[in-house]
């Protein structure tokens, strides 16, 4: 009988997740892991897809506008040097080296140039052996002879020329535009050289941020103006220039080119090449300088998408700790429901089976006694001689007697399953109730060293319900407190009664300084049959019986106990039957 | 009393046949029988001053076998035997008319003390019943022929 039962029990505990904390923990996972699936992985997947391709866009965007703007300032760069030149080639065609030897002259026309456009230092007129015939300028000239220069040569043979920058007789970085003319079959050139930092601040007049440069170099790669940080004018730059090309070109340098690798910063560079002379054009500018703007939008957009992850997961989070709260709080309650249900259920099919048994036993117990009863009269009619035999005979009557009591006092328990009808429901004054119930049991408590203590409340309402049934729960809890006694040689029972106004009913304490019960045994201690007392003195009934009296009364019962310092059966008792109960009465 | 006549009903053969020893050794004149038809059958026969009827029987029930004593309209008085301990249905025995109850196993000295219970009770209704004849027969000799049928039986 008992093996079903806590087979049922078991796997009751697994389906409702009594002892499942692992259970929640997984469902909460899993809560958290379909959050993060469905909603956080397409946000952020979207999300960063939509900034990758956006970053990319904006900084094509303005890579492109970087290669317009250098290549708008290349054109601008030659323009000032052509218009240069074709200005020397008109003056030269438009005067005789006889005008222009005239110091007069020279000076007037010197001025008329620097009046329009400026940054010219000098004017020379030089003939076709190199010597000055007249010259213009800051510096003392007119004694050098330019035959051996690189510049002189070049000219001779191309008519116009402009030279890289270089030091010559005043021993100064310079640069000078030369043109020739041919009269009467003899050449001379009219020369001119362009002021260094003027040229150097036009060239440099593009917008480039803090830590942007521009600069020219030759096609040996050597600076042709001062660049702001990375060198001198005329040293070599770094970077190798390589062959010459049309039209922009933009390259990423990652690191430093002259190897020196430690905290480079990363840096656009656009470089194009100017056709006379062949100097190439670079702007340099710092990456992150660069592309702040698209970095910073870029950072503004990512932080923004992780901040609304974050939420979205701290929301998860909320939404299924409480979710998990709920399904724990019904489990918990549908735990109890079908704990009591279960109890009841098993309580119901006991009280069928019991009944039938009991009758079943009570039948050959009857035709056992009156056998019983035949062997006595007669052995009372027959005269025994043998007093051993005779003694034996009384003896074991006796026996028979005793054990056929013991099977009837467990065919009563029983039947006391069988579930009752009516209740005889009447007033009851609980607390002259407890203290009759009390007398009852003090003799046998008293030989056990057992005292009761009872603290009964003053103005306690009376209750209707039914006394007999009352008793029988009473008795059963009071001898089981005595009983948990055993082995102690004092001890106490404490009932204590309170008013329950909220409830609307009578609260009943049972509490005893007995064994306790250990935390298995509170689990199965209102199933029918679980008893820890010898075979014989306990029939396991006595707590299931109750408990089923109770809750036909409307009440419950509940248990509290520490092993080895004692045990607390609560009771709750409404001040008035349920319902149902009544209309049995009325059946009465 | 001594010498009063039982009727024991109850389809355990054993224990009908134990209770009817143990009745006659203390003085009692015992029939038993085994079922309801056969209680009944018994008592159209013959007088008995009580009946001691087990409620759970095989083929007609105590209930039932009550119920059709009680339309025999005798004076004998039922005693209710049970060994379902299920007070719910002595209740109900009671109401139909049963003297009293009692719940099986029982001792042969409990049984003796219910069957002089009975008795006396069927003895007091019967005594009444006579003394209201004689009533009524004070009052109008004529109706001695109803009051007294030949037979006492009904048919
Ligand atoms: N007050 C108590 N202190 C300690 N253990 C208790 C107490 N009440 C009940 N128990 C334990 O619960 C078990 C079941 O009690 P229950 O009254 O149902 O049956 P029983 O007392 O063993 O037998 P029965 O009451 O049918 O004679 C007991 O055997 C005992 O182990
Ligand atoms: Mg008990």
């Amino acid at each position: 009988m008992n093996t079903p039962v806590e087979f049922m029990d078991e796997d009751f505990k697994k389906r409702a997740g009594v002892k499942g904390k692992a259970l929640y923990i997984g469902l909460f996972r899993k809560f958290i892991l379909l959050t993060l699936i469905c909603s956080l992985l397409p946000l952020l997947i979207v999300g960063w897809g939509i900034n990758i391709h956006y970053t990319n866009f904006a900084k094509s965007r303005m890579v492109n506008a970087f290669q317009l703007m250098v290549d708008y300032h290349r054109k601008i760069i030659e323009q000032f040097l052509s218009e240069r030149t074709s200005k020397l080639r008109l003056i030269a065609n438009t005067h005789t080296k006889d005008d222009l030897k005239e110091a007069f002259n020279l000076n007037h026309i010197f001025k008329m140039i620097n009046r329009d456009h400026g940054a010219i230092v000098d004017l020379g007129i030089i003939d076709e052996t190199g010597r000055h015939l007249a010259y213009i300028g800051p510096y003392d000239l007119m004694s050098r002879n330019y035959s051996q220069t690189l510049w002189f040569k070049e000219v001779m043979e191309k008519d116009i020329y402009i030279s890289d920058m270089f030091m010559g007789f005043r021993s100064e970085p310079h640069f000078i535009i030369a043109v020739t003319r041919a009269e009467k079959g003899k050449k001379w050139i009219l020369r001119a050289t362009i002021d260094t930092d003027a040229f150097r601040s036009f060239v440099e007049n593009v917008r480039i941020g803090k830590t942007g440069e521009v600069f020219l170099l030759n096609t040996k790669g050597e600076y042709q103006t001062s660049p702001r940080f990375s060198g001198r004018i005329m040293e070599k730059a770094p970077f190798h220039t390589g062959p010459i090309y049309e039209g922009t070109e933009i390259k990423f340098f990652n690191e430093s080119p002259d190897g020196l690798k430690q905290s480079f910063p990363k840096q656009i560079v656009a470089q194009t090449w100017l056709k006379n002379p062949r100097w190439v054009l670079t702007v340099k500018q710092d990456y992150a300088e660069a592309f702040s703007d698209v970095n910073h939008a870029n950072y503004a957009t990512l932080i923004f998408l992780h901040l609304s992850a974050i939420s979205i997961l701290i929301v998860a989070v909320m939404i299924a700790r409480y979710m998990i709260s709920v399904i724990k709080k019904q489990d918990i309650e549908s735990d109890q429901l079908n704990k009591q249900l279960m109890q009841a259920g098993k309580l119901a099919s006991i009280g069928e089976l019991s009944s039938g048994v009991a009758h079943e036993i009570n039948n050959p117990l009857a035709i056992i006694l009156t056998e019983r009863q035949i062997l006595l009269d007669l052995s009372d009619k027959t005269r025994i001689q043998d007093t051993e035999f005779k003694n034996q005979l009384t003896e074991s009557m006796d026996q028979i007697d005793t054990q056929i009591h013991r099977c009837k006092h467990i065919t009563q328990s029983l039947l006391r399953f069988s579930r009752r009808t009516r209740s005889v429901v009447e007033d009851v004054d609980l607390n002259s109730f407890i203290k009759e119930v009390i007398g009852l049991m003090e003799r046998e408590a008293r030989t056990g060293g057992i005292k009761f203590l009872s603290d009964l409340e003053d103005h306690l309402p009376s209750i209707l319900s039914d006394p007999s049934q009352l008793q029988q729960v009473f008795l059963n809890l009071i001898t089981n407190a005595i009983d948990a006694h055993d082995g102690k040689s004092y001890g106490s029972i404490r009932i204590t009664t309170r008013f329950d106004e909220k409830n609307k009913g009578v609260k009943i304490v049972f509490a005893d300084t007995g064994t306790g019960i250990s935390e298995k045994g509170l689990e199965k201690i209102f199933d029918p049959f679980f008893t820890t007392k010898p075979v014989g003195k306990g029939t396991g009934l006595g707590l299931s019986i109750s408990h089923s009296i109770i809750n036909q009364l409307g009440g419950n019962i509940d248990v509290r106990s520490e092993v080895g310092v004692g045990t607390e059966f609560s009771l709750f008792l409404p001040l008035k039957p349920p319902p149902d109960l009544k209309e049995d009465m009325a059946d009465d | 009393m001594i010498g009063s006549k039982i009727l024991l009903v109850d389809d355990e053969v054993v224990f009908a046949n134990n209770m009817s020893k143990l009745l006659a050794i203390r003085g009692y004149k015992v029939t038993s029988v085994n079922s309801g038809d056969s209680a009944i059958n018994a008592l159209e026969e013959e007088d008995f001053d009580v009946v001691v009827l087990d409620l759970k029987m095989n083929g007609m029930d105590g209930i039932t076998t009550l119920k059709e004593i009680k339309k025999l309209g005798l004076f004998t008085e039922t005693l209710i035997l049970t060994g379902h301990g299920s007070i719910d249905t002595a209740l109900e025995a009671i109401k139909i008319g049963a003297y009293d109850f009692l719940a099986k196993p029982c001792e042969i000295d409990d049984l003796i003390e219910k069957i002089e219970g009975a008795w006396e009770k069927k003895d007091e209704g019967e005594k009444k019943d006579i003394q209201e004849k004689i009533q009524k027969l004070v009052e109008s000799p004529s109706a001695a022929f109803d009051l007294f049928p030949p037979k006492k039986r009904k048919t």
